[in-house]
Formats: structure tokens, sequence, C-alpha cells
């Protein structure tokens, strides 16, 4: 069996290593994001997602140590992340992300064990739909909306039966396009839409952020896909 | 220069806090771990908690009004800012009733933003949740604005209305209705004749020439988008009615209450003023005053100016308005 590919879903572990590469991710493009952030809105972006992904991290540390790795599900990470974001960041783009892991933690407790690239599709599209619920942004409006509805769209329109790596991948490159395509936008939401026309020119952060965030997740998934599975 | 009484900037705040809590100890608790106020005595037929909350500055606004008749739950937040969501979320599972919790909410980006996530986050945990959108300012009334109006006098109103509703054992939708018509019916406007002290700095806002006053000022310091020659107090106050009036819905034989508020440094002198020329303007035009306020309510710091709002009026929110309320700042 040393040769196969593992189930098709996602463990614990999986999630728990996503979220540490997404949190290190988001540590080495600081400054970047940062730069970003400066030149359209109002510069914290960077800081308060690094914040937010080191307290998460220190979060999933002492749930390791309190529990160990095993038996788990892949819930409770992403639940733990939701916490820190809703909880402890400020501005309003972090605690955005903390609605969707809070929908993807929901989606992948109640799926049947592992849970699958349908329950991730599920729990995408209800992040997706609370942020834009709470934030009130449409694709277009160049917000984070604007890498994580395509992300959404993409995991829905997967077979619920493919390979959650494969998936993520397919998430991943849409979310980028989306990130990338907010460069010429002029910004309607979000602290960018006070600098009008100096925005024009400068992708939004918050999207990037969400295509790191999938980038992660295909990238763990593929790495673990190649380790043996006993 | 204008200089605050106060230890740091910093200190500005939460000093305040600890201070109402204590001055207001058998009306009110503080709970300091996640930074809300809720009220020591709620009416037993209460089925819905209602909370409020906003930036600082604004006192006695929202804090003020906690108590029976009133909210339930109030959420500070820095001057001028909107609070944590998690301050929200915290207040309104404290205080939620039977059927859920209202939030009232000053239309601000940051605060539809905030009390939009603490809701998803209650509807998360099964806890009913609404919201009453407070829009009343008619120096935002524009199609230009893809905001919307702005939140200023009208939230005290629908606090004191919503308060006596709650009481009756009214439920969540019934609520949020009666909110969303009384703010339907209520419009205001400011004008100020010098901006407020900026905490951090000690400087003034804006600067203004003498004789001029700002004509359509928020609450946050934000400048108007006209200026109008500082005119005799009567001529001001009946061009201000003429555009409150006008923009009222169903006006014909309106009858009406009017708020008559400090920005923060008015003196009591001049409010009073303001209220007698405001029923003269009234009454010039046939219109009724049933019920007046006048004091600083909603303040916008140390601002020089005042606010005006009106609320056509009827029966029943009138019973509602004359119901009694005990809280810190409440003064019938």
């Amino acid at each position: 069996m040393s040769d196969q590919p593992g189930p098709k879903g996602l463990s614990h572990a999986a999630v728990l290593d996503w979220l540490t590469r997404f949190a290190a991710t988001v540590r080495s493009v600081e400054p970047e994001l940062t730069a970003l952030d400066q030149k359209a809105g109002d510069g914290d972006f960077g800081a308060n997602l690094v914040t937010g992904m080191d307290g998460v991290r220190r979060a999933l540390e002492a749930l390791v140590a309190s529990t160990g790795n095993g038996r788990r599900g892949p819930d409770v990470p992403l639940d733990a992340a939701a916490r820190v974001f809703l909880d402890d960041v400020g501005g309003t783009s972090g605690p955005l992300f903390g609605l969707l892991f809070q929908e993807l933690a929901d989606a992948l407790g109640m799926a049947a064990d592992p849970p699958g690239t349908a329950a991730l599709a599920l729990g995408t599209a209800a992040g997706a739909a609370a942020i834009q619920r709470v934030g009130e942004a449409e694709v277009g409006d160049k917000t984070m909306v604007d890498a994580l509805v395509p992300a959404a769209r993409a995991l829905a329109s997967c077979a619920p039966t493919a390979d959650p790596a494969h998936a993520l991948h397919v998430a991943a490159v849409a979310a980028h396009r989306g990130a990338r395509a907010t460069t010429d936008l002029r910004a309607r939401r979000g602290r960018a839409s006070y600098t009008g026309d100096h925005a024009r020119g400068v992708p939004d952060p918050g999207a990037l952020a969400v295509a790191l965030l999938f980038a992660s997740a295909h990238a763990e998934l593929t790495s673990l896909s190649r380790l043996p599975v006993s | 220069m204008p200089q605050y009484f106060r230890d740091s900037p910093e200190s500005l705040v939460p000093d305040a806090l600890a201070g109402f809590a204590a001055a207001h100890a058998d009306l009110v608790a503080y709970h300091p771990d996640h930074g809300y106020f809720r009220t020591r005595h709620t009416a037993p037929t209460r089925r819905v908690g209602l909370v409020s909350g906003g930036g600082s500055g604004h006192e006695p606004l929202h804090s003020g009004f906690l108590g029976t008749g009133m909210l339930d739950a109030a959420c500070p937040g820095r001057i001028f800012a909107s609070p944590h969501n998690r301050q929200i979320f915290e207040a309104s599972r404290a205080v939620a009733g039977p059927d859920g919790v209202l939030h009232i909410v000053k239309n601000y980006t940051g605060d539809r933003i905030n009390f939009g996530i603490a809701a998803e986050r209650l509807a998360h945990e099964g806890i009913h949740c609404a919201r009453v959108l407070i829009d009343d300012d008619l120096a935002t009334d524009s199609d230009d604005i893809a905001v919307g109006r702005r939140g200023t006098g009208a939230t005290l109103i629908v606090e004191k209305i919503l308060g006596a509703a709650a009481d009756e054992g009214r439920g969540l939708e019934d609520l949020a209705a009666l909110g969303t018509e009384v703010t339907r019916r209520s419009r205001s406007l400011a004008v100020a004749s010098a901006a407020h002290t900026t905490p951090a700095s000690g400087a003034p806002a804006f600067a203004l020439p003498d004789n001029v006053l700002e004509f359509g000022v928020g609450i946050h310091g934000e400048r108007a988008e006209g200026t109008t020659p500082h005119a005799p107090l009567g001529k001001l106050v009946e061009t201000m009615t003429d555009q409150l009036l006008a923009a009222l819905p169903d006006t014909a034989g309106t009858r009406v209450l009017a708020l008559v508020n400090g920005l923060g440094s008015i003196t009591s002198l001049e409010l009073y003023g303001i209220r007698h020329a405001v029923a003269k303007a009234l009454d010039d035009r046939g219109v009724g005053l049933d019920r007046s306020l006048t004091g600083t309510f909603v303040s916008a710091l140390d601002m020089r100016g005042f606010s005006l709002t009106l609320f056509a009026t009827d029966a029943e929110a009138l019973r509602l308005w004359d119901a009694p309320a005990r809280t810190p700042a409440w003064p019938l």
C-alpha cells in the first residue's frame, strides 16, 4: 500500500500543517503586504494578519501540547484560528478572516470522516457569504471578496469526490487570478475606497492574503500526498 | 489652546469608563474583560436584549442610557472608533432574552461591520439577532454618498422608544420594525462655530474663520460640505427647521418631537435659547410641538455646536416616549 495516495480527505494534522504554513508565509511576505496597504489603505493590514497568525500558531502549539496530534477532527485547528481572529485581531479584515475560518471549521466538523472537497466547498462558500453579508462587498469592489468568491466557485465546480489537493490547487489558481485582477480596479469598499484613484495599480492586500491561504493549503496537501502512507 | 483634563491621551477613555462605573454602580456594571457595560435592572417582561454602542467621545451616549426602560448593554469603542466585534458579541450574549437581541447601530462603516461580525457569531451560537440602522443626518442625504446618511441624534429617540416597547414584552422583529419606522420619521442637522479638540494633539480638528458656521457637521469632527455666515439664531434655526420639515415623510399636518442637542462645549444658556427659537419656528409653520428634550446627549468631544432632530410623532410613539426610564443620563 505504500505507493498508494492517502485517503481523499483532510486530517487534523493536514489542517494543522496548512495553518502553520500559512502563518510562515504571511510572516515572510508581511513587508510586501504592508507596502501595498500603505499605498492604498491605512497600512495596518500586514501587521494585523501576522499578529493574528502568530496568535493562531501559539494556539495550535497549545492544542498539540495538550492533546497530542491524533484522534482530533480537522475542524479543531480551524476553530482555534477563528477564535483568535474574531476575538483578538483589530481592524475589520482580520475578524472577517475569522468568519471564514469559523465557517470552514463548521463544514469540516459536520462532514463525514475524513472531510474532503465537498466540505471544503461548502465551508468556503459559507465563509464568502458571511463576509459579504457583513462587509456588503461584491466582486469588483477591490476587497478580499475578489479572491474568495472565485475560490469558492472553483471548489464548487470540482466533483465532490475529487481529491482535495487537486480542488485546492484549482481554488488557489482562481483566488490568485482574482487577486491580480484587483490591480486595475478603483476600491469601492474598505479603507482603500477613501483613496480614490490612488488605489489603482495596487492589488488588494486582503485578496492576495486569501490567495496565499489557498496556496498554502494546496502546497501542504501536495507535500503530504507524496508521503508514504502505511 | 484648549486642553483636556486627563493624565494622558491614552488614559482619557479607560479612566472615564472606570469613573462612570463607580459613579453609577447602583445602575450599571462594567465588564472589563470584554469591555462592555450592562444594566443591573431589567424589566422581567423584557424578551429582547437591547444593545447599542459606538465610539467614545459622544457621552452620555450610549452608556448613559443603560437601565430600566432603555438599553441592556452598551459597548464603548476608543475615541470616535467602533467597538470591537468581541465587545458586541459578549455583551449581546450576556443580555440576550428568550427572543434574542436587537442591535441599535449608527450608520458608519466600522460600526456596521463590527456589529455585523458580532451578529454572524451570535447566529453561529443560535442566538437570534436583528438590527436597527440609524441614518437620520440630513447633511449626508445625497445620491453621491454611497454609504448613505450618517446616524446622529435620532439614536437617542430610538433607544428611548424601543426601550419602552421592549419592556412591554414585544418580540424581536416587532421591535426592529418599530425602530426602523422611528428612524424613517426622524431627521437631524448640526452646525458648529468651532471644531472639537483632537485628544492626541491638543489642536482643533479644523479651523474656521470668524463669523462663519460649519453647516452640516458630523459627530466625529467631520467638516460639513459648506459654511454659512453667522446669522442671528432665529434665522439659523428657521433655515434648519425648513430643511428638516421638508425632508420628513408625511409632513402634512405633522406633529413633531424636537431634540435640541449640544455637541460638547455649548452652554445650557444657548441650548435653551435654541429650544425657544425652534418652538417659534415650528409654530410659525403650523407644526405642533408634542414633546422636546434639551441638553447634551449625543456629543462630539468638545465641539462647539448643536444638532436639531425632528421626529414626526404619533400617539403610540408619544406613549412609549412618556414611559418611565431610570438610567444615569435620561433626564425625564
